[in-house]
């Protein structure tokens, strides 16, 4: 059931759903206990294979948590000067803002066009303003929070509540891996810590357990969890570790020959194999000493400003590259400092951010694409809000849910392209508005899934990522 | 979703309510049928027109039919609204929808918004042609959607005739193997029996001496003996409270970006394992947990099922910033919680048009809104002795009384009783002797000046605030201390304060002894302040209650002198070289100054020392300081039974507190109070925005027999409201409550439920696959109230017995087992596989109750939900190796053990657990510090049993352990080159990963 990363695409053949709501399991082939390369669906609504040929195979998200601003990165609003100052805001303060709207705050950053396309960067991305003819921004991304609990919900869940399953589950469930050798949707968190909601942003919810995000620890000397013994347990590694799985595997397949028909207990022994194959590979994959003191350096690991993030981009990298199908770069931890957020002083907070990504970032979409994986990979930049033109306090910015910035490069969107746009103040969407679930829809949609046919029953409801909204945003596509 | 597609929902809908389908699968296909053939005009032009511009004000779907019209069946619009047919077909000029459209007729109120042009024209041409609309639904098909199994009424069934002797469950079950032409398997031997009982009613493997003392007891009830003994014991309660909790998304942490730790929701899982050890009938359950503080008022200990009500997440950071969608959502979890838990339906899915399958408006839905409109999660305080409650319901009424001088209550026999006993043991009033002030000092600067009759008198600098300081030589016992403040012609409007009006506030008071052979001085509790004047809302009691917000002050009485006495927790023994210290800080602002004060002590009765109302003093002195009870006014009354009740009050033991809802609460943002419940309205397609008609308190209207709104009396407590619910439940006559309880006990003994869809008994769920049985099994529950008899029943029948071994044909005849001809074989859940490491590692640690383990270290996070480090745990600290139910869930943060087993997110609801493989999910069996670390501890259990001393031994014992029988010859010879090579411990690591040990047979 391992397939080869490099195999021919599109189109990607027509696979066999299986069944795995609730624990039918007698006429179920083991396969479907694992994850092979397949959708499911559930309960009497399976879906015949995958919708349409696909156009990515593997995504990286990288999200900026907090809440990155638009009017002082990407979204360009000459209008925020001439108002500067002036009590443009709403006099009640609308639901999620913390405090009362202030004056309009012009960026203290300067804007230059950049590329072909001539997009408006400011002067905290300089890395990426080399690159946006490679981009596709969708300039009026919405909300439906100005809370972060809620809206990082949304964008990873498509609800604002929670016990809903992420993106990356939704695409394990109805994809499976790429390669049995590593977990297939991958969560690097910033090593300051967890983001808002802490990992029920990777959860599975509803879904099976096996769908959730495996949270890794770039830093930790073995990452990935529980693939070794540790060190204290001597009778569990090495030699005594090889000698007692095989042991466990005859044990367990006389077990499984007395009972032939349960294709749970083949499950477990084909499981066990897997978890074999990937200590031998997962390793491999997080060792970063094989990367050219080049790529080192263009990552930006030889500088402590962007060394971690830097870091994590590699790894996804090499994670997609082996076949893990989603990694989630996180940037920023939840609380008050080193992230997003910045409610204090955009003068003074957001820069810093902005330094520690906009190198590593970069240098990713630069090598995805040296090395032929942006062919089928896709790369997103996100964030759960963007923040009011309105200060807050005299050089902060408040949540806005109204308008923010994303964009996407790589495979199957048109590079240079700029979808929608903000009012004059960069305040609310105007036009070309678009939300987590147009998003969500959009990507489903390049990996050959229609969003509206990918669904799991669950009380009493055939649950989707994208509830019952979404479009997948046609003007963007390649 | 597409238009088409939607149409063809649509379509399916009004089939699905016009025939009784056969199933769930069979709707399903006709939602995802194509359109009915109908004209394609209306369903590729028109319907979409009418679903995106007028559905949201009138149709069904929405909830909202303004002007009585409705456009989504045909009869909507050919009956009209109040101003008669909405359509003549063929004459669009006469029609008042295109009219309305057009905007042509101002008595049609319609939005600003206009339809584009091309919208108006195809909806003309549509009437124009003849308006040809497939959209029939029948009056009465509306009606009949009640007509479902789950809504029917309950009605015990008959049991299907077979052998006398048949158990009435296996005779519904066989009835069925019988028309399908399946025969059953053998019953299952007696060390698979004995497990899977075990393990199902226990959540815990048996012992192997336990095994063995059942398969050697050849007594004809052995196995009811085995049933009974594990029903009767606390370990049931402890596995069976873990299906409710998963059922009801209860966790220890808040959930959301503020996953703040709940200190005190422990308590309700206590209450529902103990709930569960006295089988506890079940309406008494559901009453309890809805409104325990209706049902049972004085059984305060009865409290903690309100757990219940607070069992879900809790948004934090939406509560302080989003207040409205907050409470909307929070409220909506607990709808959601409680129909989906107490009667497995998905009220839920009304929150923004009416429910797509089931019969549930979104009246309806806001109705069950509206019975939680009236509380606020956070703790809930109770008093756990329900006479310690009375007795403090007594007190605080006294206190009360004292307060608002109600002499009905004061001059009441019994309390007269009080004030004269009072009276006699006063003796004479206090000696009040003159302290020897040996410093005097003020922290900001004011000049203290001793007067010749002994007071202070303030003067010079008036700073913003004050810290006076007073030390002093006193009487050998001192049993209370007074300080008066005294009015003087210098002080501002007489004093005695030194603010503008002559006000004072003291915000505290604290006395210590500094003694020559101490170093540090030893504070002197008070234990009582009064006072002879409180202002309002400025009592004395807050000048001792650690409060610096807090203070005493006097205001209007000013221009007068006051006094406070500050009696001592215990008295004082001040030794001859020991100094007395009094502070008085005054730390308010805007100079709420003491202008002048004495201070003096005084060695009597403390009983007798406190300060007396100017009123009551006035009386006291007129009887001549020994007034008879006849002379007793409510002044004095007020102030000694207010001084006995404080001081009784102060007696009590604390109340406790458990995480719940309630009209007041207290959470990380302080007291949540509801003074009434918030006003519920449908809201029009779920939008705050959209308000509509306001909705009371009630339930389904789907459960015809009974009345869905709930008939309370105007300004009835909100508690009415959970209460009625609690009792529309239980009802006899609503069906869903005893059906949904007796297939959820169904579906945790045989790992799927009658039908399988244990929390969504409507058109999206399963019909059962034995109607009969749940009816018969719902009857027996509703009729006795007893879950414990309903397991017996169960596990007592030759169903429940069955061997799972099976043959191939079996299978392919009937995949899921769902006519259960054979057994089913489950994994273990995630606190199974735990709970049964523990005990088969000789760890296990059976104390019940109590606040949870934390299986994790924590460090603060960078705002209030903490860092979790699972791997840096000390597996051996006491508590660690207790029970997995006794554990603290964070709800954000999930233990990688746990989550690797299925373990679910509590986010939502979670009526089964998955069971998931995968090479993570072994990866974590093998190598997870927790299954090492016991791996170790039981081989070292093992070595250090003498009569297991020989390595094959040792290695039986593992095997009968973990495998409840002997091992084979082979398998010992697959298993001591291991040990031997690398040590038992790398055998009970093979073992606790053998599927025979995770497998329920």
């Amino acid at each position: 059931m391992t397939l080869r990363f490099r195999e021919s695409l599109p189109p990607l053949p027509r696979r066999r759903f299986l069944t795995d709501a609730g624990g039918g399991f007698g006429a179920m082939a083991a396969s479907a206990w694992l994850a092979g390369e397949r959708a499911a669906a559930s309960h009497g609504r399976g879906l015949e294979g995958l919708h349409h040929p696909a156009r990515v195979r593997r995504v990286i998200q990288l999200f900026m948590n907090g809440g990155a601003s638009p009017m002082d990165t990407f979204d360009y609003k000459p209008a925020l000067e001439r108002h500067d100052g002036q009590m443009l805001g709403p006099k009640e303060k609308p639901e999620g803002f913390t405090a009362a709207a202030g004056a309009v705050m012009k960026s203290p950053f300067a804007f230059a066009r950049h590329g072909e396309s001539g997009r408006w960067v400011s002067s905290v991305f300089p890395h990426q303003a080399g690159i946006v003819d490679r981009l596709t921004f969708l300039m009026a991304m919405t909300s439906k929070s100005n809370v972060h609990g809620p809206a990082s919900y949304m964008m990873n869940t498509g609800f604002t509540l929670p016990g809903f399953p992420c993106l990356g589950a939704w695409i394990s469930y109805g994809l499976g891996s790429i390669s049995d050798e590593l977990p297939e949707f991958v969560v690097l968190p910033d090593p300051r810590g967890l983001p808002y909601n802490q990992k029920a942003n990777f959860t599975a919810g509803f879904l099976p357990a096996r769908h959730q995000g495996t949270v890794i620890d770039a830093a930790a000397s073995e990452p990935v969890p529980d693939l070794f013994a540790g060190e204290a347990f001597g009778f569990a590694r090495g030699q005594a570790d090889r000698d007692t799985r095989d042991a466990l595997q005859r044990l367990n397949r006389q077990h499984a020959a007395e009972y032939p028909a349960d294709s749970r207990l083949e499950a477990r022994l084909a499981a066990g194999e897997l978890a074999a194959r990937m200590q031998l590979s997962a390793p491999e994959a997080f060792d970063l000493a094989s990367e050219t003191r080049g790529t080192h350096a263009a990552y930006g690991l030889d500088r402590p400003e962007t060394e971690d993030f830097g870091r994590r981009c590699l790894l996804a990298r090499r994670l997609i590259e082996r076949g893990t199908r989603f990694v989630q770069v996180w940037s920023g931890p939840q609380g008050a400092i080193n992230n997003w957020d910045n409610h204090g002083n955009i003068q003074t907070e957001l820069p810093p951010m902005a330094m520690s990504v906009d190198q590593p970032i970069t240098a990713l979409v630069k090598d995805l694409e040296a090395r032929g994986l942006l062919a089928d990979t896709l790369v997103i930049w996100s964030t759960e809000f963007g923040r009011t033109p309105f200060a807050q306090g005299s050089l902060g910015r408040d949540h806005n849910g109204g308008s923010f910035v994303t964009w996407l490069t790589g495979a199957g969107v048109k590079p240079g392209v700029a979808y929608g746009a903000s009012d004059d103040l960069g305040y609310q969407a105007a036009e070309g508005t678009t939300s987590s679930y147009d998003l969500h829809a959009t990507i489903l949609h390049l990996l050959g899934i229609d969003h509206e046919q990918l669904t799991f029953r669950t009380a009493g409801i055939d649950r989707r990522l994208t509830d019952v909204h979404g479009h997948v945003i046609g003007e963007v596509l390649a | 979703m597409s238009v088409a597609r939607q149409a063809a929902c649509i379509a399916a809908v009004v089939m699905a309510a016009a025939v009784s389908l056969a199933s769930a699968d069979e709707a399903a296909e006709w939602l995802s049928a194509e359109p009915l053939p109908t004209e394609p005009l209306f369903t590729e032009h028109v319907e979409p027109i009418l679903r995106e511009r007028c559905y949201g004000c009138h149709s069904h779907a929405a909830g909202v039919i303004e002007g009585g019209l409705a456009l989504d069946w045909k009869s909507g619009w050919a009956e009209g609204g109040s101003r008669g047919p909405a359509i003549i077909p063929g004459d669009p000029e006469a029609s008042l929808l295109i009219r309305a459209i057009r905007h042509v007729d101002p008595d049609l109120s319609m939005p600003d918004d206009r339809l584009p042009d091309h919208e108006v024209a195809t909806l003309v041409n549509w009437v124009a042609g003849g308006a040809v609309d497939p959209r029939l639904l029948p009056a009465a098909a509306m009606e009949d959607r009640t007509d479902w199994w789950s809504l029917r009424p309950l009605t015990q069934p008959e049991v299907p005739a077979a052998a006398a002797e048949c158990h009435p469950v296996d005779a519904f079950v066989d009835a069925r193997l019988a028309e399908a032409g399946l025969a059953s398997t053998v019953e299952a031997d007696r060390r698979t029996l004995i497990r899977r009982l075990t393990i199902d009613l226990h959540g815990l493997p048996p012992t192997p001496a336990e095994v063995e003392a059942f398969v050697a007891d050849r007594s004809p009830d052995a196995y009811s003996q085995l049933l009974d003994r594990l029903l009767a014991s606390p370990r049931y309660g402890e596995q069976w409270a873990r299906h409710w909790l998963d059922t009801i998304h209860f966790a220890d942490t808040h959930g959301f970006e503020h996953d703040a730790f709940r200190p005190n929701a422990w308590r309700y899982r206590d209450y529902v394992i103990a709930s569960f050890n006295a089988d506890l009938p079940w309406d008494r359950f559901v009453k309890e947990q809805c409104a325990a503080d209706v049902f049972a008022p004085e059984a305060t200990d009865r409290r903690v099922a309100l757990g219940y009500l607070g069992a879900g997440p809790y948004d934090h950071s939406a509560a302080i910033t989003a207040p409205r969608s907050f409470e909307h959502l929070d409220r909506d979890d607990l709808v959601t919680q409680t129909m989906g838990a107490f009667a497995s339906t998905t009220a839920s899915c009304a929150r923004c048009h009416a429910h797509k399958f089931d019969p549930i408006s979104q009246d309806d839905y806001y109705a069950l809104q509206s019975v939680f409109a009236g509380i606020g999660k956070g703790d809930v305080a109770y008093d756990p002795d329900p006479q310690t409650a009375r007795d403090r319901q007594r007190w605080e009424q006294l206190a009360a009384a004292a307060q608002h001088r109600d002499e009905t209550v004061l001059l009441a026999e019994e309390h007269a009783a009080l004030v004269a006993a009072w009276e006699a043991a006063r003796g004479d009033a206090a000696a009040w002797l003159p302290l020897e002030l040996e410093t005097i000092s003020s922290a900001y600067g004011a000049t203290l000046h001793r007067q010749a009759d002994g007071s202070i008198l303030v003067e010079g600098e008036r700073p913003e605030v004050d810290v006076t300081t007073l030390v002093a030589k006193g009487p050998a016992t001192i049993t209370a201390i007074r300080l008066e403040v005294l009015a003087d012609d210098s002080l501002p409007a007489q004093g005695p304060g030194r603010a503008d009006n002559g006000n004072l506030h003291l915000n505290e008071v604290a006395v210590e002894v500094r003694r020559p052979a101490e170093p540090l001085a030893t504070p002197v509790a008070i234990g009582l302040a009064t006072a002879d004047f409180n202002q309002e809302g400025w009592t004395i009691a807050q000048a001792i209650d650690g409060d610096p917000k807090t203070a005493w002050g006097i205001h209007p009485a000013v221009g007068q002198s006051h006094q406070a006495v500050f009696t001592f927790a215990e008295p004082l023994m001040l030794e001859a070289d020991a100094r007395l210290t009094v502070v008085l800080r005054q730390i308010h602002g805007g100079s709420h100054l003491i202008g002048r004060l004495r201070l003096t002590a005084t060695d009597g009765d403390p009983q007798t020392a406190i300060a007396l109302s100017a009123g009551g003093s006035r009386r006291f002195a007129d009887s001549g300081g020994r007034a008879d009870l006849s002379h007793s006014s409510s002044l004095v009354a007020a102030a000694v039974l207010g001084q006995r009740a404080r001081q009784r009050l102060a007696e009590l033991p604390p109340k406790e507190m458990v995480y719940a809802a309630a009209a007041v609460a207290e959470n990380e943002r302080g007291t949540i109070r509801y003074e009434k419940p918030r006003e519920i309205r449908v809201l029009k397609r779920g939008d705050l925005e959209q308000p509509r008609q306001e909705v009371g308190p009630g339930a389904l209207t789907a459960v015809t027999a009974l009345e869905a709104r709930f008939p309370l009396p105007a300004g009835h407590d909100e508690s009415a409201r959970r209460a009625a619910l609690a009792l529309w439940l239980i009802d006899p006559a609503n069906p869903l409550t005893w059906r949904s309880m007796a297939n959820r006990v169904w579906h945790f003994h045989f790992g799927r439920g009658l039908s399988d869809t244990p929390n969504d008994f409507g058109r999206m769920g399963s019909e059962p696959t034995h109607p009969q049985l749940l009816d018969w099994l719902a009857c027996d529950l509703r009729e006795h109230k007893s879950l414990k008899r309903l397991h017996r029943l169960i596990c007592s029948s030759a169903t429940y017995r069955r061997s799972s071994a099976c043959s191939e044909e079996m299978v392919r005849l009937d995949p899921d087992n769902r006519l259960l001809a054979r057994g089913s074989r489950r994994r273990l859940d995630a606190d199974a596989i735990r709970d049964a490491i523990l005990s088969t590692s000789g760890r296990l640690d059976l104390t019940m109750g109590g606040p949870g383990d934390q299986h994790f270290s924590q460090k603060p996070g960078p705002q209030l939900t903490p860092v979790l480090n699972y791997d840096d745990v000390d597996w051996d600290a006491p508590g660690m190796t207790r029970r997995s139910i006794y554990r603290v869930v964070w709800r954000g943060i999930p233990d990688p053990f746990f989550d690797a087993f299925d373990f679910p997110d509590l986010g939502l609801l979670v009526a089964a657990r998955g069971e998931s493989v995968s090479p993570l999910q072994s990866l974590v069996l093998l190598n997870n510090r927790f299954v090492l670390h016991h791996a170790d501890a039981m081989a070292a259990d093992i070595a250090s049993d003498t009569a297991a001393a020989a390595l094959l031994d040792q290695l039986r014992e593992a095997v009968r352990r973990t495998w409840l029988r002997e091992p084979t010859p082979q398998e010992l010879a697959e298993l001591e080159p291991i040990a031997a090579t690398h040590g038992l411990a790398a055998v009970c690591r093979l073992l606790f990963n053998s599927n025979a040990f995770l497998y329920v047979e």
